[in-house]
């Protein structure tokens, strides 16, 4: 479904990507998992249209989008839920949520998504006349998540889910996103949560500054020593 | 003490006006993040298109708000094709000293143009029921003031209206607190630009024919309006067209409070000194957040 | 890099001496009164230029400092007050003033810096126009006495001194600290440049030259109204003639200054008012399409010239915005 190849990204002159190649295939979770810094953001927001990549090319659906505008994305079918959630802090939950549905395709199948999202977070329901601001940082990932999902898109982009987020919240947030796949969301996730991400995901990209290090399943990703000493802390030969 | 209700009443009359205007350079403000200190210039065209549709055309002046708003509409789009898509994409630091020098330039540009075609004469507007005076409690309510203050009003209401209930209205307040992620909703952020743009500019004209309606108009009302307009963003902050609303007739009231004391002459320097120490104590207004 | 700067100097020198010489050769008032012009366009340009081509802070109070400078002078002159000490007294005052209002201003950024410095000078035009409505005139025994000569040295003296001050500023250490605040203020703080005093002393100096420009205009000036000086469109005129010769660079607002007094000349026997207007329309083409102005310009042009010969004035102007 996704497609990128030999892709260069900078900022003025600071080059953050380096010849990325990746893939997403239909109904996938992929994980791109990583240090600090490693461009991983600046992958996705690549993806969404928000950077323009020096070099290379980003292809969905068979369809070249590298020049494509970010609002253009959308309504073909790409959201991305960015990283820090950047919500509409000043305006409702539901106000948000409605926002979400502002592509033309979207619009009109509003009352539809809007309901399975409500059902997906019963929390937003709940909460959908207060000020987004006001929410927890759970609620918030979750609106966020679902102010994407109003947005009826095919490929799912996540900037870090689990960031800053207490354990248990962690782990809902997980079940939803495994739960949106199974019912044929394509997923592209980024990490900083290892574990979590290769547990959840079926492939997965290491990307260190800014180069694509390795690639694979992600259950073999996870037994690799590098992946084991520098995402999980484990010594090599320990389980 | 009669004097005091009195001038409270001018100062709200005046007040609605400067809110107007400020709404319009607040809306523009918040969305583009351009300060378009042509703003008052902009007022200025809107208050001598009214005025030449009266002396030429014998339209009422509240009437002819329903041409000068198209106008203005149109002037906008250009204005910002023109002149300002450059700075709407210039980065965030850049924008605002480029929007400032930008509009100096189009204020000069405007000042003088006006000058040249309709000489620096004051020009008012003088209607069969323009010098009635409506008394309530005592208190004079000139007629074709208390008209500005409801229509201000109303554009006001509507403004807000728009920017709550509306589809639109809403991607425009979401652009102006986030537009990436805007952006990333699939709101078009150069459609809501132009779009915040024009109704800034429109806002800007009613204001002027509503100036001139009440007062008068001339080529030098730029600055000044301007000025008024950037004190009122400064004292109510960002965010909020009610509170744009309420800041200016904070203002108004301000100032025709303060000529009770200090008499006419310092009436400028009371708005002023209030800017300043806004500036300095609570830059984000009263009102802002 | 020495064989360069060397003949800047010398052709800076020597353009000094050269209009130094020119009341030895001619003493007709309008040739003279047309570069005096030129001068205190030179001296609002480059002040200005100080602190906003050089340190980025956009100031659209200028005319308070320039305002006060005359204020000072005109009155301690008339008073009895030598010349030599009313003009360095208004220069003080408006430095004064400036170092008094700088610290509290400087607490805004950006654009509020602009729009605060704009009400600062607002409120000072219309205070004094308040508290001193009238004309201010010359006394009759001063009309007799006055010479246009010893005008012309003040400006053109003031005038080279602020340049040399600003080329010496440039080139300095502290020059450096304040094209880094320029470019990046956070970045600045962060690498260690005391901001504030930069801009502090840069604000001083483009201050204090303002207050002398007006300590000169009110020693040139038979009458005027004493809030004229105070009016924005001195402001604006600095702006105008320091964009369109090149902001940030030495040279620019001396080429600003001589193009707009010239063409204005020009235009104002010609076509009267309309001036302004097409200096506004310069102005937004400048900002549009050559931000470095005719610096820029001219720099464009010996791009297109088979080698590049002579001099490089002043510093090349960091891009847009």
């Amino acid at each position: 479904m996704l497609e990128i190849e030999g892709l260069d990204v900078a900022y003025d002159d600071l080059q953050a990507l380096w010849g990325v190649d990746l893939r997403v295939g239909s109904g996938e979770i992929v994980a791109l998992i990583g240090p600090n810094g490693a461009g991983k953001s600046t992958l996705l927001r690549t993806i969404a249209g928000l950077v323009r990549p020096r070099r290379g090319e980003v292809r969905f659906q068979g369809q070249p989008i590298t020049r494509t505008r970010p609002h253009d994305l959308v309504g073909r079918g790409i959201a991305l839920v960015p990283e820090g959630r950047r919500l509409f802090a000043r305006m409702s939950v539901l106000e948000n949520l409605e926002l979400g549905a502002f592509t033309a395709g979207a619009r009109a199948r509003r009352n539809e998504t809007l309901a399975w999202v409500y059902q997906i977070f019963p929390i937003l329901r709940e909460r959908r006349h207060q000020f987004a601001g006001s929410l927890s940082g759970g609620e918030q990932q979750m609106l966020a998540v679902g102010r994407s999902l109003m947005a009826c898109p095919r490929l799912l982009l996540l900037d870090e889910p689990s960031w800053g987020l207490a354990p248990r919240v962690v782990e809902q947030i997980l079940e939803v996103i495994t739960e949106i796949n199974r019912r044929g969301m394509t997923i592209l996730m980024v990490e900083q949560n290892v574990p979590a991400a290769l547990g959840l995901a079926g492939r997965a990209y290491i990307l260190e500054t800014g180069r694509i290090v390795a690639e694979g399943p992600a259950a073999e990703l996870l037994g690799r020593d590098h992946v084991r000493r520098s995402y999980l802390g484990l010594l090599p030969g320990t389980a | 003490m009669s004097l005091l209700p009195q001038q409270i009443v001018y100062g709200l009359l005046v007040g609605s006006l400067y809110g107007l205007a400020a709404a319009g350079l607040s809306l523009i403000f918040g969305v583009l993040k351009i300060l378009n200190v042509a703003h008052g210039e902009l007022i200025m065209l809107g208050g001598y298109s009214s005025f030449w549709m009266f002396a030429l055309l014998g339209v009422d002046p509240f009437l002819s708000l329903l041409l000068t708003v198209p106008i203005m509409l149109v002037v906008g789009f250009f204005l910002y094709h023109g002149l300002f898509t450059f700075v709407a994409a210039s980065a965030e630091e850049a924008r605002i000293r480029n929007s400032l020098l930008i509009g100096f330039g189009l204020a000069l540009v405007l000042h003088n143009l006006a000058i040249l075609l309709w000489t620096a004469d004051e020009r008012g507007i003088t209607t069969a029921y323009s010098g009635q005076v409506i008394r309530v409690l005592g208190l004079a309510l000139p007629i074709m003031r208390l008209g500005g203050l409801a229509a201000a009003f109303l554009v006001i209401l509507g403004l807000h209206w728009f920017l709550h209930r509306t589809y639109l209205g809403k991607a425009i307040r979401a652009t102006a607190e986030d537009w990436e992620a805007a952006a990333l909703m699939g709101i078009n952020i150069d459609k809501t630009y132009r779009v915040a743009f024009a109704l800034g500019v429109a806002t800007a004209g009613i204001a002027g024919t509503l100036v001139t309606i009440g007062y008068s108009v001339s080529p030098s009302i730029g600055l000044e309006w301007t000025l008024k307009a950037l004190i009122v963003v400064v004292l109510a902050g960002l965010g909020s067209i009610m509170g744009t609303f309420v800041g200016g007739l904070l203002l108004g009231v301000a100032e025709s409070a303060s000529t009770i004391l200090l008499g006419g002459a310092y009436r400028e320097v009371v708005g002023l000194v209030l800017f300043l120490g806004i500036l300095l104590t609570r830059p984000q207004g009263l009102f802002g957040r | 890099m020495t064989v360069t700067l060397r003949l800047t100097v010398s052709m800076a020198v020597a353009s000094f001496l050269g209009l130094a010489v020119v009341p030895l050769f001619t003493a007709r008032a309008d040739r003279l009164n047309l570069l005096i012009l030129i001068f205190l366009g030179i001296l609002l340009a480059q002040s200005w230029n100080i602190l906003a081509g050089f340190a980025g802070q956009i100031n659209l109070g200028h005319a308070a400092f320039f305002g006060l400078g005359a204020l000072t002078t005109r009155l301690l002159w008339l008073q009895g007050l030598p010349i030599a000490l009313s003009v360095p007294a208004g220069g003080m005052v408006a430095l004064l003033f400036g170092v008094l209002v700088g610290a509290p201003a400087f607490r805004l950024r950006g654009a509020y810096f602009a729009i605060g410095t704009l009400g600062l000078a607002e409120i000072l035009r219309i205070t004094v126009g308040n508290v001193l409505p009238e004309i201010s005139a010359m006394p009759a025994d001063y009309v007799a006495r006055y010479s246009l000569i010893p005008r012309y040295y003040l400006f053109l003296g003031l005038a080279g001194l602020c340049t040399a001050t600003a080329w010496a500023l440039n080139r300095s250490r502290l020059g450096y600290g304040l094209l880094a605040l320029r470019e990046d203020e956070d970045a600045a703080e962060a690498s260690g440049v005391p901001t504030l005093q930069h801009k502090l002393l840069a604000l001083s100096l483009s201050t204090l030259f303002a207050g002398l420009a007006g300590g000169a205009f009110a020693f040139y000036h038979a009458s005027y109204y004493y809030q004229h000086p105070f009016g924005p469109s001195w402001t604006f005129e600095a702006l105008l003639m320091t964009f369109i010769g090149g902001v940030g660079t030495t040279v620019g607002p001396i080429l600003g200054a001589i193009f707009y007094v010239v063409v204005k000349e020009v235009l104002t026997v010609q076509l009267l008012e309309i001036h302004l207007l097409i200096f506004g329309g310069i102005f937004i083409l400048m900002v549009l399409v050559l931000p470095g102005g005719l610096i820029q310009a001219a720099t464009r042009l010996r791009g297109w010239l088979p080698s590049g010969g002579g001099s490089r004035r002043g510093r090349p102007r960091a891009g847009r915005g």
